[in-house]
Formats: C-alpha cells, sequence, structure tokens
C-alpha cells in the first residue's frame, strides 16, 4: 500500500483490487416458494423492472472480460425467466462456468434438456426438510414432491447436481436421516447450510435458531457423513454464525471475490448490501462491471482496512476474515463499521447469546 | 485406480480453455506441473496405461515408472475430491 495514512478513504488505495472470482446473477426475484428462511430483501424487485436479455449478455461478457469464472444464476427462481435457455448459452459463449441454484419447481423434462443444451452445467437444488408436510410448510408451498420427482430426471442429464439441506431448530434434530436421503439421491455435492439471518429470513430468526445442543450434536454427524461419503459425495457444511466465536470471510472479503447483480441491474458487493444505510449501487444499464468493480464507491465502501475499528486493525485475523459481514454488523448493532458481533472481542457478543436462546412458540412469517 | 481403468472427468468438471485450471462445481482446482496435460487425456475410453505411454513417448528421457507414479497419484487425488469417476 502506497499510502500512509490508515485513514485515507479506500478508493485512493493501490494496488487495485484483486479480481473477482463469481458473478451472482439474480435474474429475477419472482418465485414459485415462500420460504421462512428466504435471504433475498424484504423489498423484491418488480418483474417489469427486471433488466433486458441484452443487458444480461453484455454483463455476461464484461464479466469474462474481468476475469470471473463462474456465473451463479439465482432468483427467486431462475425458471421464471422465459429467456433463461438463451442467458446460459450467452454466458457459456462468453466463456463462463454456468450453476444454477433453482427450486426445480416448474422444471419439465423437455425444459431441461434444452437448458443442458444451452450449457448448463451444475444445478443445485434445495430441500426444505425430508418429510413432506413439514418441507411445504417451510416453502410455504407444496414444492417437496415436485422436487423429489425431478431427481431420477436430472440424472440422466451430464451436469452437476449438488443437494443443499437447508438447517434450522426444526429439522436439525434429522439432519442424520436428512443426510441419508439426500446420499439416495446420489448428488455430486452435498451442501448442509444453515440459515443465515439476512433479507426475509431475520423475521423468522426466533422460529428457526437452533439451539446450542442441536448444534453440538449436529457437528459429528457432519463430520462422519464426510468421511463416508468421501470419493461419492462431496460434503460442504456451513456453520451456524451466532455460534462462532471468529466471523467468516463474508463472500470472501468485501469486493474481494464476487460481485451481484440484482434483477434491475444494481451491482452489490453481497447479497444483503442494501442493509448498509448510506451505499448507493451502480447499475450496469449505466457503468460496465470493470468500472463498477474498481470504482464503485458500494465497492470501495470496505475494502482493504481502512475502515476497520482499532480492534480489527491491531488483529492478525483480518488477513483471513477482512472484517467478517457487514450486513450482519448493521442489522446487530446498528453499525455497519463496528465488529462483527460474531467475533468474541465484539462488545456485542454476548447479544449472540441472547438471540441463541429459544423463545416461546414464535409463529412463522411467510412473505405475502 | 488401476492401469485399465478408464477415468473421465466427472460432470460438471471442464479444463479452462486457457488457464491451468480444472472448473468444477462452485470451484476451480489449480493445477500445476503436468496435471493439466495428464487431465486432458481423460475421455472415459482411454485407459490409465494407455495415458501413461502416450506421456512417456511425449516426455523421452523420463522414466516411465515415474510418469505412471505420477499420473496415478493424480488420478486418485482427483478421485477423492469427486471430479474424477471412473
Amino acid at each position: 500500500m502506497s499510502c500512509g495514512s490508515k485513514r485515507m478513504p479506500a478508493n485512493s488505495q493501490s494496488p487495485p483490487p484483486p479480481k473477482p472470482f463469481s458473478l451472482i446473477a439474480e435474474i429475477t426475484h419472482r418465485c414459485p416458494l415462500h420460504c421462512l428462511y428466504c435471504s433475498n430483501p424484504l423489498e423484491l424487485q418488480r418483474a417489469d423492472e427486471e433488466i433486458s436479455t441484452g443487458d444480461w449478455k453484455r454483463v455476461f461478457q464484461q464479466a469474462a472480460q474481468l476475469g470471473i469464472l463462474h456465473l451463479h444464476l439465482t432468483g427467486g427462481e431462475p425458471l421464471a425467466r422465459k429467456d433463461l435457455a438463451e442467458l446460459i448459452s450467452a454466458a457459456r459463449d462468453a466463456g463462463l462456468y454456468v450453476n444454477m441454484i433453482t427450486s426445480g419447481v416448474g422444471l419439465s423434462e423437455e425444459r431441461l434438456a434444452v437448458l443442458v443444451d444451452a450449457g448448463l452445467e451444475h444445478l443445485q437444488l434445495s430441500f426444505q426438510d425430508l418429510d413432506e408436510t413439514t418441507a411445504n410448510h417451510i416453502a410455504g408451498t407444496r414444492a417437496h414432491a415436485l422436487k423429489l420427482a425431478l431427481i431420477p430426471i436430472l440424472k440422466k442429464y451430464p451436469l452437476a447436481f449438488t443437494v443443499n439441506l437447508v438447517v434450522h431448530r426444526m429439522n436439525l434434530d434429522r439432519l442424520e436421516a436428512f443426510i441419508a436421503l439426500a446420499e439416495e439421491f446420489a448428488p455430486d455435492r452435498l451442501e448442509i447450510a444453515h440459515v443465515q439471518y439476512y433479507g426475509w429470513a431475520l423475521k423468522n430468526r426466533s422460529l428457526l435458531m437452533p439451539t446450542q445442543e442441536q448444534v453440538d450434536r449436529s457437528l459429528p454427524i457432519i463430520e462422519a457423513a464426510k468421511e463416508r461419503l468421501k470419493g461419492r459425495i462431496h460434503l460442504e457444511a456451513v456453520f451456524p454464525d451466532y455460534f462462532g466465536s471468529f466471523p467468516k470471510a463474508c463472500v470472501g472479503g468485501w469486493g474481494r471475490q464476487m460481485m451481484l447483480i440484482d434483477p434491475v441491474g444494481q451491482a452489490l458487493p453481497c447479497h444483503a448490501a442494501a442493509v448498509i444505510p448510506g451505499l448507493q449501487f451502480d447499475n450496469v444499464r449505466e457503468r460496465d462491471l470493470a468500472w463498477i468493480w474498481e470504482s464503485s464507491p458500494a465497492f470501495n465502501r470496505f475494502r482493504g482496512d481502512a475502515w476497520m475499528p482499532e480492534t480489527c486493525l491491531a488483529c492478525p485475523r483480518k488477513e483471513r476474515d477482512f472484517g467478517g459481514c457487514r450486513c450482519q454488523a448493521v442489522l446487530l448493532t446498528g453499525d455497519a463499521e463496528a465488529i462483527d458481533p460474531v467475533c468474541q472481542y465484539s462488545s456485542h457478543h454476548e447479544l449472540l447469546k441472547l438471540l441463541r436462546r429459544p423463545s416461546e412458540n414464535p409463529l412463522p412469517i411467510w412473505r405475502g | 485406480m488401476d492401469l485399465n481403468a478408464t477415468p473421465r472427468l466427472a460432470p460438471g468438471c471442464r479444463l479452462h480453455p486457457t488457464e491451468p485450471v480444472l472448473l468444477i462445481p462452485e470451484g476451480t482446482l489449480k493445477l500445476q506441473g503436468p496435471a493439466r496435460e495428464i487431465l486432458a487425456y481423460l475421455d472415459g475410453k482411454q485407459s490409465v496405461a494407455s495415458i501413461v505411454d502416450e506421456l512417456a513417448k511425449q516426455y523421452e528421457g523420463v522414466d516411465s515408472a515415474d510418469i505412471q507414479q505420477d499420473v496415478l497419484s493424480l488420478l486418485d487425488r482427483m478421485e477423492q475430491r469427486g471430479v474424477v469417476r471412473v
């Protein structure tokens, strides 16, 4: 770093930021599911304001030129976009690796064949529970049977397949059986992810927050499954944020690895970034991706360490966690520059203990 | 993995067209030394023994036992990671 002062604005720093690795394209917020743990913002972007096929094609080319390798098509439900095959094909032509995160609702074999033919390489399907009634309860719609029916169809096509198990208090006690069910699907990858409390999920935090006992019991189950499945199914597990002593490198560090484009073309450093007051997001309709990556004030806001509180500045872990999650800091402390409260050195760390305590019979809140 | 095996890359795994990188679901694996060249042979038809022969022809003067060991060790690791299938 050439400038001497720690308090210089981040955008005057050299060297330039590292090249991004992945692009998350939220191509629509429309979704047939109404999951209690939806991480999308409370205010969804409207369908009639979504950016066009041409806009996305341009974004994919710019992304590849910027050095991005992976494209993650998500939403909402990406299948809700009628031009999905065209988008996949354009992304492959640009040189990107194409992954789609889907509920599977509305995916016929005919459409899957078209998407694979267009160049889809990896599909991620999440399960809300192993039992149909509870799975549908959590998803706010009858999706479980549709997902089950999709699996034998998926297996016929040459694409990587990930099963994503979203876990929380209502299903964590059944984790072993949940993993066994996922194993029957014979995916290439299995992800076990705790709910993260952003967006809509925050409204249902007291309902979904697991107990300490549940988390403690789940860890050896996950480790055993990893060992047992090695070489057959690659298992990745995401530890629940509120139970940690040190923060994660959220999105690999702010403005370091990934960029998210929302349905209306706004470029965000992470999917929850809109909760941070004062951040303005540049739009791919007006700016190209390279400019946004290097110069957008939102991407530079928490790059480097100039924004960090003294405790973080002096902490060697900053090279690993890059200061943790800014969205969590603002949601739990009201201050986007505060130490991530997951960190044991945060004066708000005790708050997490309170939030982990099971509350009495909270009611589920579905998105309307 | 044995010499008669006919490995291929797992679904959703492919070599980057120019960089020494294997693109895999949710990530990349950096490939060092001859790893890219070895993986480029995998087509589900050619046996490990035949790949070793091809490489031995290209790398004259290198002991083919060493090549064989390198190939098997790479493919075993890749199979454990789930990105190569027999």
